[in-house]
């Protein structure tokens, strides 16, 4: 069995107009120690499925397995790296990073917590900010100090729901860097689910690709690897022939989605849904 | 530099307007001391603040301190019971359906009605006084208390879930940290009622303090100490609003 199990998890929500169904039967395997972006339109249900697989959300229906185990509370292996921060907007930078060293380790002392939460805070590049609180640190620096939470606690999986979005591009493709730079200085190699509407950073990033249809009643398609040997590079992804057959096949695959989706096509023209995709690619 | 002179200036003008209005409207109303005769009667009280010549005939200082003490051990009392029951009126939805629509009822009850009630239970007027003033001034610490936990973003809870804090945690480093402006805006409010709430239950229980020295002097035809008594009252309030005015605008600047 791989290390997370989805199988057939469907998810709708009650509102004043009826019920939305925004995930069907959606199904995915991912491997100890892979890298897998899902990939797909704003509003198409991606951060309902990061939330079911993280255990914030129940599933309808079917079942998420993380390392064997049924996932029907927060999994302890797992850490969630979420879009807006989600800082404690009280705590300095070293206290948000010890409280889930506290918790990932409940039994060290208060000195070995704090120092561990140190080093990481110092392997994010921001050794000397430790006492400053979220809102004297810049967009960039507040996802450092949470990309150091997640991976302080060293979980076995990572779940990051569009880390990087909320970035400018500079900022966005200095912190790319440093979450691969990362997942080696680790040691062992963190399994992590990426969700993006960033094709450039999947390429980048992933071993694997999975493009998700556009809600709702979303699900995802089967998953398209990406064989290019690391190091990467963006400048190298942008040349490079494997990748840019990738990249217009999971475009293809995006935009095939608009095509079959009867509902949407006639909400939404087609060349704007392609369009969407191309300027986020730029 | 002008506009420091006018921010002195004009409350003076605005200050000696209304003396002028009432040293008016005193030459009409027979009864109504003059500002002038007022100050004359009450002399005695302002200059020698914390002189206590009898039970009721004490200094002015002296006075507001009984009272002050007063209203702090009722409000103690009412945010020790309003904040807990705003707590669970912002978490539980079973609660808050259960108790919210007796809070709403309760809240407009004024403190005249509660106090007979408190004296016929405690038969004493000390503990009636408390009882009164803590009931009547702890519904807006339990409403912003309530407004503030149900403010909370879903993101605080998330992270709380995702470092799988324990429910002590989670209140000590989330509940808390994330409803205390709130709190302490409710606190706010509830001293101001509390500060209201004492001349009314000191007039009725004849204890010692402002709100009682004002009504025995009523009663022995001393009108002059009826408005040094409104006087002070007005001033010590507007002191307390501004003191804790102070610590909330602190506490938002550190969060």
């Amino acid at each position: 069995m791989a290390l997370v199990e989805v199988r057939d998890v469907s998810k709708s929500f009650q509102s004043r107009s009826g019920v939305r169904e925004v995930l069907k039967s959606v199904n995915l395997s991912v491997e100890e120690g892979e890298f897998v972006s899902i990939v797909g339109f704003t509003g198409s249900g991606k951060t309902t499925l990061i939330n079911i697989l993280a255990g914030l959300l129940k599933p309808d229906s079917g079942t998420v397995h993380v390392a064997g185990k049924n996932v029907d509370r927060i999994h302890s292996d797992a850490a969630v790296v979420f879009q807006n921060y989600s800082l404690l907007p009280w705590f300095s930078a070293m206290e948000n990073v010890r409280l889930a060293v506290g918790a990932a380790f409940p039994d060290w002392p208060r000195d070995k917590q704090l120092a561990h939460a140190k080093k990481y805070l110092e392997m994010v590049g921001l050794g000397g900010a430790t006492h400053r609180r979220p809102s004297q640190l810049s967009g960039g620096m507040r996802q450092r100090v949470a990309i150091a939470r997640a991976f302080a606690a060293e979980p076995a999986v990572l779940f990051l729901d569009e880390p990087f979005s909320a970035l400018d591009a500079l900022t966005r493709a200095n912190l790319q860097e440093e979450l691969v730079r990362l997942c080696s200085v680790v040691g062992r190699r963190v399994t992590t689910i990426m969700i993006t509407n960033n094709l450039d950073e999947a390429l980048l990033l992933s071993d694997q690709i999975i493009p998700m249809t556009r809600g709702p009643r979303a699900t995802l398609s089967a998953p398209i690897s990406v064989p290019i040997p690391r190091p990467r590079t963006p400048d190298q992804l942008l040349h490079d022939h494997g990748a840019v057959r990738i990249r217009a096949k999971v475009v293809e695959f995006l935009t095939d989605f608009i095509h079959t989706s009867p509902s949407r096509a006639s909400a939404r023209p087609v060349p704007g849904g392609q369009l969407s995709v191309m300027e986020e690619q730029a | 530099m002008n506009s420091r002179i006018a921010s002195i200036l004009l409350p003076i003008c605005g200050i000696g307007l209304v003396l002028l209005f009432w040293a008016g409207v005193s030459t009409q109303v027979p009864d109504l001391p003059s500002p002038l005769k007022t100050w004359q009667e009450s002399k005695l009280y302002i200059l020698e603040p914390l002189e206590k010549r009898g039970e009721m005939d004490q200094g002015i200082a002296l006075l507001a301190y009984y009272s002050l003490l007063r209203v702090a051990k009722g409000f103690t009392l009412g945010i020790i019971i309003g904040t807990p029951l705003g707590f669970m009126l912002g978490l539980s939805k079973t609660f808050h359906k259960m108790f919210d629509p007796i809070v709403q009822v309760l809240r407009p009850i004024s403190p005249l009605a509660w106090l007979p009630l408190g004296l016929v239970v405690f038969q004493k007027s000390e503990p009636a006084a408390l009882f009164t003033i803590a009931l009547c001034c702890m519904w807006p610490t339990v409403i912003n208390t309530m407004s503030g936990v149900r403010s909370i973003p879903q993101e605080y809870w998330n992270v709380s879930r995702v470092l799988r804090l324990s429910r002590f945690q989670t209140f000590t480093k989330v509940l808390v940290p994330a409803t205390l402006p709130y709190m302490f805006t409710g606190y706010r409010l509830s001293l101001g009622i509390a500060w209201l709430v004492i001349v009314a239950s000191e007039m009725l229980t004849g204890t010692p303090g402002v709100g009682g020295f004002l009504w025995q002097e009523y009663n022995s035809l001393i009108y002059a100490h009826i408005l040094l008594c409104i006087l002070t009252i007005g001033i010590v309030g507007f002191c307390l609003d501004r003191m804790m005015a102070f610590v909330e605008l602190k506490l938002q600047r550190s969060n």
